[in-house]
Formats: C-alpha cells, sequence, structure tokens
C-alpha cells in the first residue's frame, strides 16, 4: 500500500472538452490514501473527470498519473486499480460467479477461485452466485459489479455512483465495506451527487460544479461554508409590502423583496429563527400567511453558492 | 486471450442471429440446386459469375460477417460493457485477436458449408473446384471479418457504413474500375480461386494468385493492427 501522504492520484491542469462544450476546465488535486469523494450536481463533469482519471478517456489537456505513472494506455496499471462505472450492464447470460470468475483471470488473479470466493463474500451474494445476472435485481447486479471489481484486491477502488440502485440495508453494508477497505491502506474514490452520502462516507471532498473544482478538503469546512450561504424563502400573505416593511426588523432577515407577482422573498443566513419569528411578526401585524416555501433547496443552488465564493 | 473468445461467443451466438445466416447461407446453395435442375440451366461462365462471384463472394459472405463482426465490438460499445474488458491489464491485441478470432469462428462454418454445397452441387461433385471455392470463401471470411470488426469500433453505423461499402465498393466500383480490383475482399477471393483451380474462374476478371496472397495478409493484417490501435486510443465509453 502507499504511504499515507504520498499522493496515489495526481490530476494536473486537467481539461476537457467536447467541441464548444467544456466538461472539465484545469482542475488539480492530489487525491491521498482513505476515501475521497467526488461530489457534485448531475452534469457537474465527475463522470467525465472519473473516467480521465481511470484512463478511459483522453484529457483534452493536462495529464493524470497514478502511483507515478501515466493512466491513459497502460493496461499494466489496471493490476492495482479497480474500476466501477456508473452503467449498470451486464453481460445478462452470464452467471453472477463466472462473471467475477472471467474478470479476476483477465485481472491475472492467480489463486482464482479463492479470489472468487472471497470477492463474492465481501458483497453477501453468495447465495445468488450461480443464477444468470437477468435474474438479478439493479442493487444485485451493481454488488456482483462490485465483486468483479474487488476480485484482483486493487490498492485503489474508483467508482462512479456505486450506491445507485441499493436498498437501505445494502447501502448500510456498502458503507461498512468501504470503511473497512479504506482502513486497510486502501485509496478510495467514489463520485455521488447525494451530499449525505459522501458526508457519510469520505474523509476528503472535492466539488466539482460546472467542470471546476469548487472546493476541496474536509467535510466539515465544506459544510460550514455551506452554513454561511443565505437561503431565499418565498411568503405568500394577504399584505406582502407591509410584511415586508415589517420582517426587515428582524435580525434573522438579511433582504427583502416583492415579486412581481406579489409573492414576499426573504433572504436569511438564519433559516430555523426566521420560521420561528415570522409566523409571530405576521399575527402581530394581523397579516395572514398563506404558504411559506424554501426557493433553493436543490443541491445545483448549494453548489453554485459555493463557486461564486 | 482464452476469456475475451469465449465471451464473445458467447455475445455472438444469439439464436436470431444465427437463424438469419442460416437463411442467408442457405440461398446459394438453394439457387445452384434450383439452376441445375432447371431445363434453362446457365452455362458455367455465367454461374461462375453470377452464383459464385456476386452472390457468394459480394453479397452472402460479406453480409453474414458483417452481421457477425460488427456486433463483436459494436455491441460492447453500445451496452457499453466494452470498459469490464480495456479496465483490465492485458494488452489491447489480446482484446482484439480473440473477437477477431471469435467472429471467424461463428461466420466460417455457415461460409464454408455454404461455398462447398454450392460448388459441389454447381460442379457436379468436382474436388478441386469445391475446394478451391471453399478455400477462398474461407480467405474470405477472415478478410471481411478483420475490415468489419474493425469497423464496429470506429461507427456507431457500422451496420449501415458495411452496406454502403458492400454494395458500392464492392458491387458497383471494384466491378466497373479495374483499378480499385487491388482493392477489393471479392476479388481477392476470386484470384484466390483461380489460382488453386485455373481450370475455372478464368473469364471472370480477377487478380493472379501473387498479389492476391499478398493482399490478403496486408489486409487481415493491417485491419487488426488499426482496431488495436483504435482500441489504444479511443474514449471507451
Amino acid at each position: 500500500m502507499t504511504p499515507l501522504n504520498e499522493a496515489v492520484i495526481r490530476v494536473d491542469g486537467v481539461s476537457r472538452w467536447f467541441g464548444n462544450v467544456v466538461a472539465v476546465s484545469e482542475v488539480s488535486f492530489d487525491i491521498m490514501p482513505g476515501i475521497t469523494g467526488l461530489l457534485g450536481p448531475n452534469g457537474a463533469g465527475k463522470t467525465t473527470l472519473l473516467r480521465m482519471m481511470t484512463g478511459l478517456a483522453a484529457t483534452s489537456r493536462g495529464s493524470v498519473t497514478v502511483f507515478g505513472e501515466p493512466v491513459r494506455d497502460n493496461p499494466s496499471l489496471y493490476r492495482r486499480i479497480g474500476v466501477m462505472s456508473e452503467h449498470e450492464t451486464v453481460y445478462e447470460f452470464m452467471k453472477g460467479r463466472d462473471f467475477v470468475r472471467m474478470m479476476g483471470r483477465l485481472k491475472g488473479v492467480s489463486d482464482l477461485e479463492s479470489a472468487v470466493d472471497r470477492a463474492i463474500a465481501l458483497v453477501d451474494l453468495a447465495d445468488a452466485q450461480d443464477r444468470p445476472m437477468e435474474t438479478y435485481s439493479r442493487g444485485m447486479r451493481q454488488r456482483m459489479r462490485l465483486a468483479a471489481t474487488l476480485v484482483h484486491d486493487p490498492e485503489i477502488l474508483i467508482l462512479d455512483e456505486p450506491l445507485n440502485g441499493a436498498d437501505p440495508r445494502q447501502r448500510v453494508h456498502f458503507k461498512r465495506l468501504l470503511q473497512e477497505l479504506a482502513s486497510g491502506g486502501r485509496t478510495i474514490v467514489l463520485s455521488s451527487h447525494i451530499l449525505e452520502e459522501v458526508e457519510q462516507l469520505a474523509d476528503t471532498v472535492l466539488l466539482i460544479v460546472n467542470g471546476k473544482l469548487a472546493a476541496a478538503g474536509g467535510f466539515r469546512a465544506i459544510r460550514a461554508a455551506l452554513n454561511k450561504r443565505p437561503y431565499h424563502v418565498r411568503v405568500l400573505c394577504d399584505s406582502p409590502r407591509r410584511l415586508a416593511a415589517a420582517v426587515l426588523g428582524l435580525e434573522s432577515v438579511d433582504a427583502v423583496h416583492v415579486d412581481p407577482d406579489g409573492a414576499l422573498v426573504v433572504l436569511s443566513r438564519n433559516v430555523l429563527d426566521l420560521q420561528i419569528e415570522l409566523p409571530k411578526l405576521a399575527q402581530l401585524s394581523e397579516i395572514r400567511l398563506r404558504r411559506i416555501e424554501p426557493l433553493d433547496d436543490s443541491l445545483e443552488s448549494v453548489f453554485g453558492y459555493l463557486v461564486e465564493q | 486471450m482464452g476469456p475475451v473468445y469465449r465471451l464473445t461467443l458467447s455475445q455472438l451466438a444469439g439464436r436470431w442471429r444465427l437463424s438469419i445466416m442460416t437463411v442467408l447461407a442457405a440461398l446459394p446453395v438453394i439457387l445452384a440446386v434450383v439452376l441445375l435442375h432447371s431445363e434453362t440451366a446457365p452455362p458455367v461462365l455465367e454461374f461462375e459469375q453470377s452464383i459464385l462471384g456476386h452472390m457468394l463472394a459480394g453479397s452472402i459472405a460479406p453480409l453474414i460477417v458483417l452481421a457477425i463482426a460488427a456486433a463483436a465490438f459494436g455491441n460492447e460499445v453500445d451496452d457499453r460493457t466494452l470498459a469490464n474488458l480495456t479496465l483490465t491489464p492485458i494488452p489491447r491485441w489480446k482484446i482484439a485477436l480473440p473477437k477477431l478470432l471469435a467472429t471467424i469462428t461463428i461466420a466460417v462454418p455457415f461460409i464454408a458449408v455454404s461455398a462447398f454445397f454450392t460448388s459441389y452441387v454447381a460442379f457436379v461433385g468436382d474436388i478441386r473446384t469445391t475446394l478451391a471455392v471453399t478455400v477462398s470463401a474461407i480467405v474470405g471470411v477472415v478478410l471481411y471479418s478483420s475490415a468489419f470488426v474493425w469497423l464496429g469500433l470506429v461507427s456507431t453505423h457500422a451496420i449501415g457504413v458495411g452496406l454502403l461499402y458492400i454494395v458500392l465498393w464492392e458491387g458497383f466500383f471494384a466491378e466497373f474500375v479495374g483499378g480499385i480490383r487491388l482493392l477489393s475482399i471479392r476479388h481477392y477471393a476470386i484470384g484466390l480461386m483461380h489460382g488453386i483451380d485455373p481450370r475455372r474462374f478464368d473469364d471472370l476478371p480477377h487478380l493472379t494468385l501473387t498479389p492476391a496472397i499478398v493482399m490478403t495478409v496486408l489486409v487481415a493484417g493491417g485491419f487488426l493492427f488499426m482496431s488495436i490501435r483504435r482500441l489504444r486510443r479511443m474514449d471507451v465509453p
């Protein structure tokens, strides 16, 4: 295994464009042993970046090295890397065990049958290993693909949206498995668009938005940045202008404006206080509230805020 | 190489594909039997030209091989399972070569049996001619396979492009433009047929044996090399 203070994967000034569309732009980072989460909304460029990190796609500019060697057109490196792509297609006609065995053979595993046993046991699919994969559920296919990724006991695991299709029980099992693998000194990179998934698993987070590295570091630092972000809250009431004047006096409110459709929009960095104070204020001012809703709870808006910073 | 070869055999041996191949391969045999027993049976020259030169070497063989070879990589590119093979530490030639061999393994029985019985029936059991037709048909399979396996890697419309190639290049240009025969798989096959059995196919426009053999080796090796190169350089989906 690699020493903990040494970069295992180095992404240096990497860009990738498709015609006029820039998918990844000038991204640089080092990945150390442990679990690194690649976080970003759908379409942010995570998969393109992972594909360049695994050598499946070429960079338009910049370089990716793994263990100090270029990853592109360097098949021997795959003895040390296990990759599970986001595509869930499997060889449907093949039995699960046959698939893992074939992948083990292709990866040059010496003690093949015991390696296959171990990999299938790790994903808890021994009971289903002799069934054709066309009979598997989506979650089972993902787990058998993970077994095939683990069969050669790789030092680096690169997993693109690995929890897609997994039920809650499988998620718990999967998280425990990754933590066990990481504690053995492996380097694990996983991508996700779900904040909580990465929060529970990753030691380090790389936040990708619009093809750029928006933030990198421990999850707490990124959470702290998120908490500083003002939220937009939309309030429907029978007297928006009077309520606007009233809420400006609240400490939890940064700014207000009234939309052309008559809705009051409140900007607040302290939504918890706002949701207590606003109904009280409306009652005092004899204003009838009809609806209160957050405008920007989506991940995209959260990521967008971080990029603006 | 074994796992990739066996995987490709399983992928290509679909029931529908094999059924269509069987029907296509039976066509020249049926036609030969019907023609032989009709009152207006064509002369040998016409039979060589239309059934063997055009139908078998220029249409049936390339169509059967196209349907199999284009899928050898094409299906894996489409369903995105090609990464399973390219993300392994095996050299790219150990992926391209077994794919080609599996394609040939599936296509050869259809074409060879079809060529054997068509010529055996038509030339009334003349073994030398039957052997010439069968051997050159097998060589044709190898050549078309190497070309169409590569095509399946470079184009997502391999079947369409392959059909255009068969109709326009092999069927039209190579027929009427003499120089293009040097770049026509059908004419390599005809050249080999004539080389093995000089009594036959003499009146068909053909290459002599030596250029036919040299071009066969160059074309088969060239397309295999280009497939390996493509595998190394392409963005694998």
